[in-house]
């Protein structure tokens, strides 16, 4: 029985540690800010405390934790697809193809609402990935790091052709919003849309075996009668859609997606189902703690929190390559190669029984 | 290379340097007023500066991206993918950000950018040996980091100007970083001394790019003392970057563009040739490109969104054909 | 003369080079041989100056290599490696005349472009100058950098595997050249092999490496034998003599 006790925190250890430091950290949020809000105000009843409560507290961390959930689970999903550690929505054009997508909208129907310029930013990101993810599959890379590269690059190209209209246009500025993520304008009434993260990444949840499988390849999937295409297809749908929502209502998150499921999977390993939870709940936490930085460094100002993730996001990404290149190329993994997290717990228990 | 070829190539060169001369003369002399000598001479004031920021700027990109692609062996990296002009931008901005915006460093522009070139120098080389170092010269993991150190350093650099200024950040970034529409013409003098004393005191270096471009155990072979030579050019890339940057802003594509242009019409492997191509094709992009926002666009589209669309996809074609990557 | 004495070579704190020393026999062919990983072209490496060494001297005409001063060593002691990838547009006379920088410093005097001509000459070069290197077949690449070799004019000629990438028919004719360079030239050649037919049949002394260390060093004769290779690469080996010259058959 004891063992028995042993091999479940061995196993949701982590998990269990991510969940309470998250619920800390969010609740410790709701209490920072220009205005003074604190708990014994909102129990006796303090009816501005409340409503600055309501209005922006409360709305800002749910946007924050769907944020996290959505862009780092919308990463996982690509990364397994597309059997490449690298692919991201920062890396696989998605985040400019949005980018794209509002811009068409602000231009063509500019009295669009905020659904209007969601379904725009949907439909591009959905096709700039699909196209993305159609080009590297049809191409051999002698590097996995190429993908990356080539993915970039392509957003670079959206990003100009974005750039040019909305110069030509004359809406740089308005344009601008979307460009630099961040939570000030978070509000209530005007970030409702980011809920559609949720029915999104239980779907995801729910097909995560369809994943793994379509993961291995296309014989292999065949092999088990998993439909290749369709899963596929469905699968960088659902992350393209996640990423979309997002962009609409807070702008460009970039790295989320690409830095958390690879840091989860260097302690994890690499099967979706038993990260997906991890990734999510790590996600958060890393955009939560990035948005204290950003109130915090300027107070009573705040940085975007796109700055905070480009700084931070950007060490960790080239500290993953260079580890990359110098231990091996095929994982970026701490723990034993291949082997699932379950069994290497079974083994270290075993291991210090001998003891 | 044979004689005819020399010749050839001398011949190409030639047109080249036409064809800058007529955006020059279009860029200075479309749409001017001849029979006003006060209209004529003030148009004159107001464009002489930016046709000797865009010659020098064509030239200081051109030189810094040829031997920085010698220097590591390959035609597809410049030293603006990897960030190095953001890097500029980052250690100017730190610098007033110490320093205070109403300091001397801030409003004396000369002596900001003396203090911003001797940084650049230290800083650009150490990290930039220290990434080809830890990358083991691996070409797709240099250019990837070196792509992800450009938004790494332009993310602090835009926070270090929220800082100094949450409400007008905008205003300040403007001051802070050159751009086309924005050129800093004040440093023109500064510029063109630095360029020169690069060129003269590393004289030496400059004439064994030839041999470099053989590969690293060739040059060495040869007779090249190779590790101080390389790292007396990375010094020479670094600076030439940090004039360009100072005058204009960053560019990103522009040196690439340049360098396999005049690579694939010269077909050679002379670096003098090569560099003069480089700049002429620089100057005849930038001017030309200049004329066409100001006439065509109205100032509407900067210059620099066509050379990031252009380059990109350039670069694309570059890095997919591209037998060695 | 050139003398290795304790030579010492790690990598990541693994040594792949240990104390290592031997004397190159001047005006002779020298073949280095051994399995994969045995350190025979790190030490062609360290010995060429191309590479640093962690300990012991390697001295060539009574002077430490790393005191010399690299544009008087390039007149003396020429390498070539197999890693010669170069992306520019360079045509075999260009890539020859390159030879000649050493002592020029790029600006060619009468005399220089002679002694291109007849490297060019040497290695039957002369209808493809003009073309570039990278339109040109394996087997000419090659020639084409020796006759590099040879118009830097070099006493010491160090090849880093050069049969490598080519078939047999141009592998053969390489190490033919191997042998010209030396009986015509007079040079002393210094080769890593992967064949050890190849360096039995055309080198006069050999030294086989294993697990970072001279195994067997000597002539031909006294290297080719079925004990001493067999030791070498673990395999079973039978000697025949075709030519006058020991050649082994491995299985």
């Amino acid at each position: 029985m004891h063992q028995l006790g042993g091999i479940i925190i061995k196993k949701y250890g982590i998990t269990i540690i991510l969940a309470v430091v998250l619920i800390v950290l969010s609740v410790w949020s709701l209490f920072i800010g220009v205005l003074d809000v604190n708990l014994s105000g909102i129990l006796h009843g303090d009816m501005e405390q409340l409503e600055i409560f309501l209005i922006s507290r409360l709305p800002r961390l749910l946007a924050i934790l769907c944020t996290g959930v959505g862009m780092s689970v919308a990463g996982l999903i690509m990364q397994q697809l597309c059997m490449n550690k690298f692919v991201s929505p920062t890396t696989g054009a998605t985040i400019s193809s949005a980018q794209f997508g509002i811009l068409l909208a602000l231009l063509f129907m500019p009295k669009s609402t905020l659904w209007g310029r969601a379904l725009f930013a949907f439909v591009f990101a959905i096709a700039g990935t699909w196209i993305f993810v159609w080009f590297i599959q049809r191409i051999q890379f002698k590097d996995a790091v190429m993908v990356p590269l080539v993915g970039i690059m392509f957003g670079n190209v959206i990003t100009g052709v974005t750039n040019y209209f909305a110069y030509k246009y004359e809406m740089s500025q308005a344009l601008s919003t979307w460009l630099v993520g961040h939570f000030s304008m978070v509000l209530r009434g005007r970030y409702e849309l980011v809920y559609l993260v949720v029915p999104l990444v239980i779907i995801a949840f729910l097909f995560a075996n369809h994943f793994n499988i379509v993961g291995m390849g296309k014989d292999f999937s065949k092999n088990l009668g998993v439909h290749y295409n369709a899963v596929l297809f469905m699968g960088l749908s659902i992350a393209a859609a996640i990423t979309a929502s997002v962009v609409v209502v807070v702008g460009s998150i970039s790295y989320i997606g690409l830095i958390v499921p690879n840091l989860v999977a260097m302690f994890k390993g690499d099967k979706i189902r038993g990260t997906l939870v991890d990734t999510a709940l790590f996600g958060s936490i890393f955009v939560l703690v990035c948005d204290m930085i950003g109130r915090a460094v300027i107070a009573p100002y705040e940085l975007p929190i796109e700055l905070i993730i480009g700084i931070v996001g950007s060490i960790v990404f080239i500290g993953m390559l260079l580890y990359r290149l110098n231990h091996g190329r095929k994982a970026i993994r701490l723990g034993g190669a291949g082997n699932s997290p379950c069994a290497s717990a079974i083994s270290t228990v075993k291991g210090e029984d001998g003891k | 290379m044979n004689h005819a070829a020399v010749r050839a190539n001398q011949r190409k060169l030639v047109i080249l340097a036409v064809i800058v001369l007529l955006c020059a003369a279009g860029f200075m002399f479309y749409a001017v007023n001849f029979g006003n000598p006060k209209l004529f001479r003030y148009a004159m004031k107001l464009r002489t500066p930016k046709l000797v920021v865009m010659l020098i700027t064509a030239f200081a990109i051109a030189g810094a991206s040829l031997v920085f692609q010698t220097i590591i062996n390959n035609v597809i990296v410049t030293p603006c993918l990897l960030g190095m002009n953001a890097l500029y931008s980052l250690i100017h901005t730190a610098v007033v950000f110490v320093a205070g915006s109403t300091s001397l460093l801030a409003t004396n522009s000369n002596l900001a950018f003396a203090v911003d070139l001797v940084l650049m120098a230290i800083v650009a080389t150490i990290v930039y040996s220290f990434l080809f170092e830890k990358t083991h010269h691996n070409v797709l993991y240099i250019l990837l980091i070196g792509t992800v150190l450009t938004s790494f350093f332009s993310s602090i650099q835009t926070t270090m100007t929220r800082i100094m200024d949450p409400n007008e950040y905008d205003s300040l970034l403007e001051t802070l970083v050159a751009s086309f529409e924005n050129v800093n013409a004040e440093v023109i003098v500064a510029s063109l001394v630095v360029l020169a004393a690069v060129i003269f005191f590393l004289r030496k270096d400059l004439a064994l790019l030839d041999v470099i471009s053989l590969g690293k155990d060739q040059a060495i072979n040869l007779g090249v003392d190779y590790d101080r030579c390389i790292r007396r050019l990375l010094l020479s890339v670094t600076l030439c970057i940090a004039v360009a940057t100072a005058m204009v802003g960053p560019i990103s594509f522009l040196g690439l563009i340049m360098a396999n242009l005049s690579r694939q019409f010269l077909r050679t492997y002379r670096h003098s040739q090569l560099i003069l191509g480089s700049t002429l094709f620089g100057m005849a992009i930038l001017i030309g490109g200049e004329l066409i926002v100001e006439r065509i666009y109205h100032y509407a589209v900067p210059i620099s969104v066509f050379i990031g669309v252009f380059g990109g996809l350039y670069f694309l074609y570059l890095l997919l054909t591209n037998k060695r990557v | 003369m050139m003398n290795v004495k304790n030579l010492i070579k790690k990598y990541d704190g693994k040594t792949v080079v240990d104390s290592v020393s031997f004397d190159i026999p001047k005006g002779k062919v020298t073949s280095l041989i051994g399995p994969n990983g045995a350190g025979k072209s790190t030490v062609m490496g360290v010995i060429s100056r191309l590479i640093s060494r962690d300990g012991g001297e390697v001295t060539f005409q009574d002077q430490d290599i790393s005191r010399w001063k690299s544009k008087e060593l390039a007149k003396r002691l020429a390498i070539l490696t197999q890693t010669n990838n170069i992306q520019m547009k360079l045509t075999v006379r260009e890539l020859v005349t390159f030879g000649r920088f050493p002592y020029s410093g790029g600006r060619n005097t009468k005399e220089d472009e002679e002694i291109i001509d007849q490297a060019l000459a040497y290695m039957e070069l002369e209808d493809i100058q003009d073309q570039f290197i990278d339109e040109l077949s394996g087997g000419q690449r090659q020639r084409a950098y020796i006759a590099m070799v040879i118009a830097q004019d070099t006493e010491y000629v160090l090849l880093d595997e050069p049969t490598n990438n080519l078939d047999i028919y141009h592998a053969s004719n390489m190490m033919k050249i191997v042998r010209r360079l030396c009986d015509e030239l007079g040079k002393t050649v210094i080769l890593v092999l992967h064949e050890i037919n190849y360096a039995a049949f055309y080198s006069d002394y050999i030294c086989a490496f294993k697990d970072g260390k001279i195994c067997k060093f000597g002539t031909v004769e006294e290297v080719m034998t079925k004990e001493n290779l067999s030791e070498i690469y673990k395999v079973d080996f039978e000697i025949m003599e075709i030519e006058g010259r020991p050649l082994s058959i491995y299985y």
